[in-house]
């Protein structure tokens, strides 16, 4: 469904991805792992257009969507949670959902995603007329998924999701990713620094250093690996 | 003594509520560029040109019959619906010429290029009148709007009066139905938070840049027409002084805060009406003779200095979000 072949992308003249090739394929749970500035999340930001690669192939349903804008490849069905959540904190629960919505023109299917969304997560329900300002940082947190959601996204990418949330919450986000896989089918690219909960919930995973990747293959796999061990799940 | 207080709240009211009309173009264009348009003051002037035209062509000449000519409301409504088309338009061209190139660039750099515009702007009217021999423009204000509709212990209320009252009204009510209470106005209120963010919603941002100048713009013009009914001798530089009271009334209010702008406006007319009435209170009390020695010219100082002790204790304006905002 999404493919990567050697991509590269810059900042100015900083080389972020140095040449990345990775795929994900429909329903599958990928987690993409690395450490501090390894390129994560402008891997992301490449995908759902933010980004404009400079050279490579970007793939995505079949077509092209190089250099394609943001607004144009979420209606096509890809929705990204940006790293550090980034909810509009003037704007109330209600209306973070409305604006996650925004391509979307039938009043009817808005309602009814954001139904879907509160029977998810049913703490935004009872948020709903609240700032997103004043939610926790988890709410925050389910508050920007519902919001990626309200789209019906076939691919949703998620940028390190269990960020400053305590075990609980994290436990919680997890199991909704799960759930969200599980119950709509909805394809997913993990971006964590929690790895042993990411390797834990995905098929396959990628590892990604100094803007290449370093490893790659099935989650279990990866978790037993003596280098990631090491290096990602804390272990010596 | 309760006459001269109403006559203050009446007037302050009146002024206030136009300063509020053109803060609020200050303020959200501030909201979603975190810039101060100082071009604001001269489109708003022109909104006044635009209504010294306007009269100036389509009613009677003073002095001539009773009854001919437009309707005096019908004048002004047409001088109100071009002043918002060509204010709105004016603001859209500004944005895109001298703002949107220097987007990226740090946040000093656009204020040079407002300013720069406001001058520009000052001499193009300027030119453009100068050519018809005009410097001075005496607008041709149709008797409906000066003559005094009824009065309130002691103090005549126009025909402008009540007119600035209700257009003032319905725009708030409109503008409050826009920003708050309309898809677009939840994306541009986004665009304000986060630019970045409501992209990636698939908002485009430019166009609701846009879209604020041209709100901002057409508020602008509708409070210059009604600046040129009520003050009618206006000249290219006429927008500066209000322009700088509306902007210190948005800064009052809470700079990027719709209503605090209003609130903003309306404080500062009050007090501005009120500091500019107090040689009056000596027909009152005799024995505060020194109050004669204050005269209404002063009310801008007065006005200012009670600005900066407002601002003193609270920095982020009456109705401002504290600097500190969780992410
Ligand atoms: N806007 C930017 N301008 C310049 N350089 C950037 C920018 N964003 C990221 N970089 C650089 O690109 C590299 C990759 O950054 P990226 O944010 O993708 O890392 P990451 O893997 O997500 O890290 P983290 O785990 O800390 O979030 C880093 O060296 C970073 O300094
Ligand atoms: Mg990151």
């Amino acid at each position: 469904m999404l493919e990567l072949t050697d991509i590269h992308t810059y900042y100015g003249h900083i080389h972020a991805l140095k040449g990345v090739t990775l795929h994900v394929m429909q329903g599958e749970i990928i987690a993409l792992i690395g450490g501090n500035g390894a390129g994560k999340t402008t891997t992301l930001r490449t995908i759902s257009g933010m980004q404009k690669p400079r050279m490579g192939t970007l793939h995505y349903l079949g077509q092209d969507i190089a250099g394609v804008r943001p607004d144009t490849i979420m209606q096509r069905g890809m929705s990204h949670v940006p790293e550090g959540r980034r909810i509009f904190g003037q704007l109330t629960v209600r209306e973070n959902l409305e604006i996650g919505a925004y391509t979307v023109s039938d009043k009817a299917t808005i309602e009814s995603r954001i139904q879907e969304g509160f029977e998810f997560f049913p703490r935004l329900k009872e948020r709903e007329k609240q700032l997103g300002g004043t939610l926790s940082g988890g709410e925050q947190q389910m508050l920007a998924i519902a919001r990626a959601l309200m789209v019906a996204p076939k691919l949703l990418l998620l940028d390190e999701p269990s960020m400053g949330l305590s075990p609980l919450f994290v436990e919680t986000i997890f199991d909704i990713v799960q759930r969200l896989n599980r119950e709509r089918g909805t394809t997913i690219l993990l971006v964590e620094q929690n790895a042993s909960m990411a390797l834990g919930i995905a098929q396959r995973a990628y590892v990604l250093q100094t803007g290449e990747i370093r490893l790659q293959g099935p989650a279990s796999e990866i978790a037993s690996n003596e280098s990631v061990r090491k290096a990602y799940l804390g272990e010596d | 003594m309760e006459n001269f207080v109403t006559g203050i709240l009446i007037n302050g009211l009146l002024i206030g509520t136009l300063y509020a009309i053109i803060a609020l173009g200050y303020t959200m264009v501030y909201g979603v560029l975190q810039l101060i348009n100082f071009a604001h003051s001269e489109v708003f002037l022109t909104g006044g040109v635009v209504a010294f035209e306007i009269f100036r062509v389509l009613s009677p000449a003073p002095g001539a019959e009773p009854g001919t000519g437009m309707n005096p409301y019908l004048v002004f409504a047409v001088a109100l619906v071009t002043a918002i088309v060509v204010c709105g338009a004016l603001n859209i061209v500004i944005e895109r010429l001298a703002y949107r190139p220097l987007r990226n660039a740090p946040k000093l750099v656009p204020l040079i290029s407002a300013i720069g515009v406001s001058l520009i702007l000052q001499d193009v009217i300027k030119l453009l009148e100068g050519f018809q021999g005009r410097f001075q423009l005496a607008v041709n204000v149709p008797g409906a709007f000066t003559r005094t509709v009824f009065t309130v212990a002691d103090t005549n209320v126009k025909g402008i009066d009540l007119t600035l009252l209700i257009v003032a009204a319905v725009m708030l009510f409109g503008l409050n139905r826009l920003v708050n209470h309309s898809r677009v106005g939840r994306a541009i209120r986004a665009v304000a938070q986060d630019r970045v963010t409501a992209g990636l919603m698939g908002i485009d941002s430019n166009r609701m840049i846009s879209l604020t100048f041209l709100i901002g713009g057409a508020l602008g013009g509708v409070g210059g027409v009604l600046f040129a009914l009520k003050f009618p001798n206006l000249d290219p530089y006429s927008g500066t002084i209000p322009g700088i009271k509306a902007f210190s009334a948005a800064v009052l209010g809470g700079i990027g805060s719709i209503p605090g702008a209003v609130l903003g406006g309306l404080v500062l007319g009050i007090i501005e009406n009120f500091l500019g009435s107090l040689s009056g209170l000596v027909f009152i009390f005799p024995k505060l003779a020194f109050l004669g020695a204050i005269k209404a010219e002063y009310k801008d100082v007065g006005a200012f200095i009670a600005l900066i002790v407002i601002l003193i204790f609270k920095p982020s304006g009456l109705l401002g979000r504290n600097a500190t905002e969780k992410v």
